[in-house]
């Protein structure tokens, strides 16, 4: 490899040493310039059409696209010049002559391109007086995706990333001139694993997610970034919530581990996080009936006093890939050193598929922590097998058995099955961030105790990925403040008294996020639009 | 110098036929008749020549690209890098600027003409396949090409190792689907990869990176058949016609408001008024000169008095701030309103934007529904102002020139004159036909 040359220039007086080879509009991202774009996206190729990207380069009487000019040795480049924002706002303007300025009703309102751009360097008063071209609105284009093509400003990033990232060619813009459109061809529809990551490229609300459109304005959304739990790639991804609940999930660039991207699957991952899927409270199965909800604090204390009366090999537990490292540690120790049990068996699920990729990023391993649990086992030198447990429970030697189970229960085919053998148990205790019906439905003369968990939003925590890369990630939001997390059961479970931070219902869903000016949720439900911004 | 200009720009009354010579003889077409007037000498001769040689004549010669833009054509070739990587030759002959029909008739006339000047352009680049973008309106060039190319296979002028010279060379016809756009270089090679015709984000050029990503040449038809001659007589032969900068003859479409619109070959440098006057015949009885658009729809047109003084070379029309072009000459007498060329004109870019560029994709539209309300009578002065507004933010803002040659017809319409077009929005009628037109411009 030839060693990297660095090269000199000046962008917009300030002097930047960059890589030889480097674009402008690249050198300017990475070096926190702001310069206005909508067809270039770092990781797709350059298309050079939005031509909004104008720079004025010393010596070079025409404004030129950043995008693709690659810096040499002494450039001196800005776009603040008043050329380059004429420039700009003429290329923005061309942009909204013949867009349909719906921003009331349109998705992507506050968070949109062509918004951003007119606040920096539109504000005019528009010149166009002639008739806007009509194209299709409300475009089917596949199941996860409406197309506006009226609203679309034809960047052709959706293309591209159909035609260079998933290599699926579903998209193209059809026609010629200013009745060009995108679309799908006949018979194929916008169907592939990774769809939605068009709607993220997209500037405008030309596509809008089905599974997200019209369920938020943006501007009530707080966001705080995470790590997917949907397989063992670990996607770095951020999530979008509110009081309301957690809404959808994007990516976040990681060039590491996922790139610019994530898959469909990984942006269903909120769904089981919000309070309608959760289990809310600690619940009890005792003398054939299910008794009264009860406060996870004290079922997990009622499970305590259980298990200090078991003894040893009786106790096992139960443990998936769902968790964190630091969950693991805690729980495996307890047990360990307090119960003297090794008996810690690892729930994998569906097996087969386990080792699959699709040579993008999405894993067969469905679960976010998988090598952090088999790190964990090993330090401890477990190495029970799967088949010990359900004779285990068979032969009634394992009398209690302890099981934090999945909270992304889709990816758990045998769930059914799994629930049929643990509820063989005496001493079932359910630890589970998930509602699960199946086993409420159980009927037996054993005793089982469901007790609350804290989703992978809810808590801090660690991830070890399929590279054996450990991503730590931090707590987004609160949803069940009564679940506990994995660490504060261990700690429970072994009789410690922690005092576990009551969360009041008006302290639920707060977040550092949260803006003093944010429009105030009951205020909205009630149609009346306040804002809290103080003295103006 | 200039006296040797002088002299060259004589009064002529007639063609200078150094490339249509022989396009009066029927048989010309078929390579019998082609060889009977000298043809394929020269493939015979160049062959016998270093490439390196050959692209040193046509640079020596001052050649200049015959399809629009002007570059010089040794230069172009200089450009291909000097290895052994596979490369390509295309001929241009997606012949749509409007008011331009030369390459036609060449092809029509004399399709071996043009083969023979390929295989040698081929031989000097070290290209072993050359394709002719034929614009697909044009059955009858098409089939002449197919025809003659099957001929030129059967004689041993094409395929492998060409009259014993080791050189092999393929040429094939594409037949184009009818898009102006196809006419720019790398929309011309997308569209052969199998791809929409959109012109290509430059760099790379295509002589770096072009067709299937090698190396590749395009010629316009004119440019590539002057080659033949220039190693028949020589650079210094050739420079003989035309002025020092413009050098060699052309083909000029003459078409417009005049007796005999045709193609006329005259050297460069010849005046304008005796391209019309003379060789076109002038107009009308009771008809004048008002305007001419000196090189094909995308030049901006020139007034009554600038057309007396204009001499047909690249140099003078770039000081009269218009452009040669593909040498289309469209002649407007003063029957015409300048507000409804002008919206023909935009009707075609609005039509030909291929829509990658926004400037231009909405540009050209936006264009086209000012100038044609304008013309239904429902324009407002602030219009007039904002047309050229328009075109100057679309002019030098986009991947290819289709957005430049839509905006320079705009600006040279509207600041010439001027006065026909705040006519027309004051009284609501053709100052020159005294009517407004229906507004049937639906798009």
């Amino acid at each position: 490899m030839s060693p990297i040359t660095l090269i000199k220039c000046t962008i917009n007086g300030v002097e930047l040493e960059v890589k030889q080879g480097k674009t402008i509009i690249e050198a300017m991202s990475e070096n926190a310039q702001r310069i206005a774009h909508y067809c270039w996206h770092p990781g797709l190729s350059i298309a050079g059409v939005c031509r909004l990207c104008m720079v004025e380069i010393e010596g070079n009487p025409r404004v030129q696209i950043a995008c693709n000019t690659v810096i040499t040795e002494g450039m001196k480049i800005n776009n603040t010049s008043a050329k380059v924002r004429d420039a700009v706002k003429w290329g923005l303007d061309f942009h909204l002559i013949n867009h349909p300025l719906d921003c009331p009703v349109c998705d992507q309102a506050g968070e949109c391109g062509l918004q951003d751009q007119y606040m920096e360097y539109g504000k005019y008063d528009p010149e166009m007086a002639e008739r806007k071209q009509r194209k299709r609105k409300v475009v089917d284009l596949g199941p996860t995706i409406v197309l506006d093509s009226e609203r679309c400003i034809l960047c052709s990033r959706c293309v591209r990333f159909t035609s260079e990232i998933t290599k699926t060619h579903e998209l193209g813009i059809f026609s010629r001139g200013d009745h060009s459109e995108i679309g799908t061809h006949d018979g194929k529809p916008l169907d592939n694993k990774y769809s939605l990551n068009t709607v993220d490229i997209c500037p405008v609300g030309a596509l809008t997610s089905k599974d997200f459109r019209f369920k938020q304005r943006v501007w009530y959304l707080k966001d705080a970034d995470t790590i997917c739990n949907g397989c063992s790639t670990g996607c770095n991804t951020k999530v979008y919530f509110n009081k309301e609940g957690v809404f959808r999930v994007k990516p976040r660039v990681n060039m590491e581990v996922n790139g610019h991207w994530m898959c469909d699957e990984g942006r269903d991952t909120y769904k089981f996080v919000n309070k309608e899927v959760r289990l809310l409270k600690g619940q009890k199965f005792a003398n054939g009936t299910w008794q009264a909800e009860m406060h996870a604090g004290a079922a997990v204390k009622d499970a305590h006093l259980a298990l200090s009366q078991a003894s040893g090999d009786s106790i096992a537990v139960v443990l998936t890939g769902q968790h964190t490292v630091e969950e693991y540690e805690a729980i495996v120790s307890t047990f360990n050193d307090k119960f003297k049990t090794k008996n810690v068996f690892h729930w994998v699920n569906n097996k087969e598929s386990f080792e699959s990729f699709d040579g993008l990023l999405l894993r067969g391993d469905k679960n976010p922590n998988t090598k952090g649990l088999l790190d964990v086992l090993a330090k401890h030198g477990i190495s029970s097998q799967w088949k010990n447990l359900e004779e285990g429970l068979k032969s009634g030697k394992i009398t209690h058995l302890v099981v934090f189970g999945p909270e992304n229960l889709p990816v758990f085919p045998d769930l059914q099955q799994n629930l049929n053998i643990f509820a063989t148990a005496k001493n079932l205790i359910y630890f589970t961030s998930a509602a699960i019906p199946q086993l409420k439905n159980h009927a037996s003369s054993n005793q089982i105790t469901l007790i609350p968990l804290k989703t992978y939003v809810e808590k801090d925590g660690t991830f070890v990925n399929f590279q054996g890369k450990a991503q730590s990630f931090k707590r987004a939001t609160t949803i069940v403040s009564e679940a506990l997390t994995g660490v504060e059961a261990a700690q429970l479970l072994a009789g410690s008294e922690i005092r576990i931070k009551q969360v009041t219902e008006k302290q639920l869903f707060t977040s550092a996020h949260e803006r003093k000016d944010q429009v105030q949720l009951e205020h909205r439900k009630k149609n009346e639009f306040v804002f809290n911004r103080g003295r103006l | 110098m200039a006296t040797v200009n002088e002299t060259k720009s004589n009064q002529q009354t007639s063609e200078t036929k150094y490339l249509s010579e022989f396009y009066h003889l029927p048989e010309f077409k078929g390579i019998d008749g082609y060889k009977k007037n000298g043809g394929y000498v020269d493939l015979e001769k160049a062959l016998k020549m270093q490439p390196q040689q050959i692209i040193d004549e046509v640079k020596a010669s001052g050649l200049r690209g015959r399809g629009g833009a002007g570059f010089s054509t040794g230069m172009k070739w200089g450009f291909l890098p000097k290895n052994d990587e596979p490369r390509y030759l295309l001929c241009n002959a997606d012949e749509g600027e409007p008011g331009t029909f030369k390459d036609r008739m060449m092809m029509e006339k004399a399709p071996h003409q043009l083969i023979e000047a390929m295989i040698i352009s081929g031989y000097a680049i070290n290209s072993k396949k050359s394709y002719i973008y034929v614009r697909g309106e044009y059955d009858e060039s098409i089939n002449t090409l197919t025809t003659a190319i099957q001929e030129a296979y059967k004689a041993g002028y094409l395929g492998k190792n060409i009259l014993g010279s080791g050189f092999d060379h393929d040429m094939d016809v594409y037949r184009g689907a009818g898009a102006y756009i196809c006419g720019e270089e790398t929309g011309m090679i997308s569209s052969l990869e199998g791809l929409k015709g959109q012109p290509k984000l430059k760099p790379p050029f295509p002589a770096v990176q072009g067709y299937l990503r090698k190396p590749t040449i395009v010629n316009n038809v004119e440019t590539l058949a002057v080659v033949k001659y220039i190693i028949r007589d020589g650079a210094a032969a050739y420079k003989k016609y035309g002025t020092e900068k413009s050098t060699g003859t052309k083909l000029f479409s003459l078409s417009g408001n005049i007796i005999k619109p045709g193609n006329f070959e005259v050297p460069l440098g010849y005046p304008l008024k005796d391209m019309v006057y003379i060789l076109g015949g002038g107009f009308k009885p009771g008809r004048k000169l008002k305007a001419v658009i000196p090189g094909g729809s995308s030049a901006p047109v020139l007034t009554a008095e600038e057309a007396e003084k204009a001499t047909l070379d690249y140099e003078c029309l770039a000081e009269m701030g218009t452009m040669l072009g593909s040498g289309a000459i469209i002649v407007i007498d003063d029957s015409a309103c300048m507000v409804e060329c002008l919206a023909n004109l935009m009707h075609f870019y609005h039509h030909e934007s291929c829509g990658q560029c926004t400037p231009c994709r909405e540009g050209t539209g936006w264009l086209d529904k000012i100038v044609h309300s304008i013309l239904s009578g429902k324009g407002r002065m602030q219009d007039i102002e904002l047309l050229i507004k328009i075109a100057d933010n679309m002019k030098g803002k986009t991947i290819c020139a289709l957005a430049d040659a839509a905006a320079l017809p705009v600006l040279s319409f509207v600041t010439k004159f001027r006065d026909e077009f705040e006519y027309f929005v004051r009284e609501g009628k053709s100052k020159v036909k005294g009517v407004a037109y229906v507004a049937d411009h639906t798009h």
